[in-house]
């Protein structure tokens, strides 16, 4: 079934289009989201949260983009937010734990195990995924989403609203972060030991 | 190798690790899980409102709120009234200090007398 099919079944509330829907796209959006929040139960969570806003709003979706980029920027918009509630709860993490709360656990999260990469670069690509939530959103998501969803610049320049020429400045600025960011990370590691 | 060489060797594998990666799959009975959860009653403002204002933490900070409210108050209170009392009592001692109706024997005498 196209994309355009599907929106016009899904828009006129035909469940068994949610379906489809939901089957054809969940890895895409998991994946996306877990690359994001680096972890599974979350990303898990925030994928059904995706699903239940394309079922309500279907029905502004216009058909001005492809319904993929329409569902990317859901799915990235989603896992962006819970980052920044992430970040707001660490923040006052610490009052938190006062009051009986446990959130130690989610102030020092373990390093993130991507379940698609190689077993033999497992080690390196923990270190390169803590390395990733260190990147500006912008140089964040591109990366993610070239490398992690194997998507090309133009469709990331239609996924962030830019031009082909942004992305490829927000691809290079990305890998020169991650260099310095690594090399550093090196540095202190290989002193330590 | 020396020590720069390695780490740049490293960080180039480091960078390269995500090359070739597969899709992470969702976990199973997504459909499922996602149905149940669309059916599951949504709460009201209310239950929302009910559950934060619950919380320990705003709880904690409602009751510290009110107690520094009745501190001030009586801190407040405490300077008014030592503030009134003070000139009550430099009101009295003015005319006592500078009077100028002296007491008399012949005055006392005549109090006296049924």
């Amino acid at each position: 079934m196209n994309q355009p099919e599907l929106v016009e079944q899904l828009q006129r509330g035909e469940a068994s289009a949610f379906r489809k829907l939901v089957d054809e796209w969940q890895d895409m959006v998991y994946n996306t989201v877990v690359s994001i929040v680096q972890d599974p139960d979350d990303a898990d969570d925030i994928t059904q949260e995706v699903f239940v806003q394309v079922y309500q709003s279907v029905s502004s979706f216009k058909g001005e983009s492809k319904f993929s980029t329409w569902l990317y920027r859901i799915a990235l918009s989603k896992a962006l937010d819970h980052e920044k509630k992430k970040r707001r709860k660490k923040r006052f993490g610490f009052v938190q734990s006062l009051f009986g709360g446990h959130e130690e656990e989610q102030l020092h999260p373990v390093d993130f195990d991507h379940p698609g990469v190689q077993l033999e670069k497992k080690e390196k690509a923990a270190v390169l995924f803590n390395a990733l939530k260190q990147l500006p959103e912008k140089q964040r998501i591109a990366f993610t989403l070239h490398k992690l969803e194997g998507q090309g610049y133009q469709e990331i320049a239609e996924i962030m609203h830019t031009t082909l020429y942004a992305v490829e400045s927000l691809m290079g600025r990305a890998k020169a972060n991650l260099k310095k960011i690594l090399d550093d990370y090196y540095h202190k590691n290989l002193a330590d030991h | 190798m020396n020590n720069q060489e390695h780490i740049d060797k490293m960080t180039e594998e480091a960078l390269n690790s995500v090359d070739g990666v597969q899709r992470a799959t969702a976990k199973p009975y997504l459909f499922t899980r996602l149905t149940a959860r669309m059916e599951r009653p949504t709460e009201s403002a209310w239950e929302n409102a009910g559950r934060f204002i619950a919380r320990p933490v705003v709880v904690v900070a409602g009751l510290c709120t009110v107690i520094a409210i009745n501190a001030l108050i009586i801190v407040f209170n405490n300077n008014n009234t030592s503030s009134s009392n003070n000139t009550v009592a430099e009101q009295q001692a003015t005319p006592d200090e500078f009077s100028n109706t002296v007491a008399t024997l012949y005055d006392i005498e005549n109090n006296n007398e049924p």
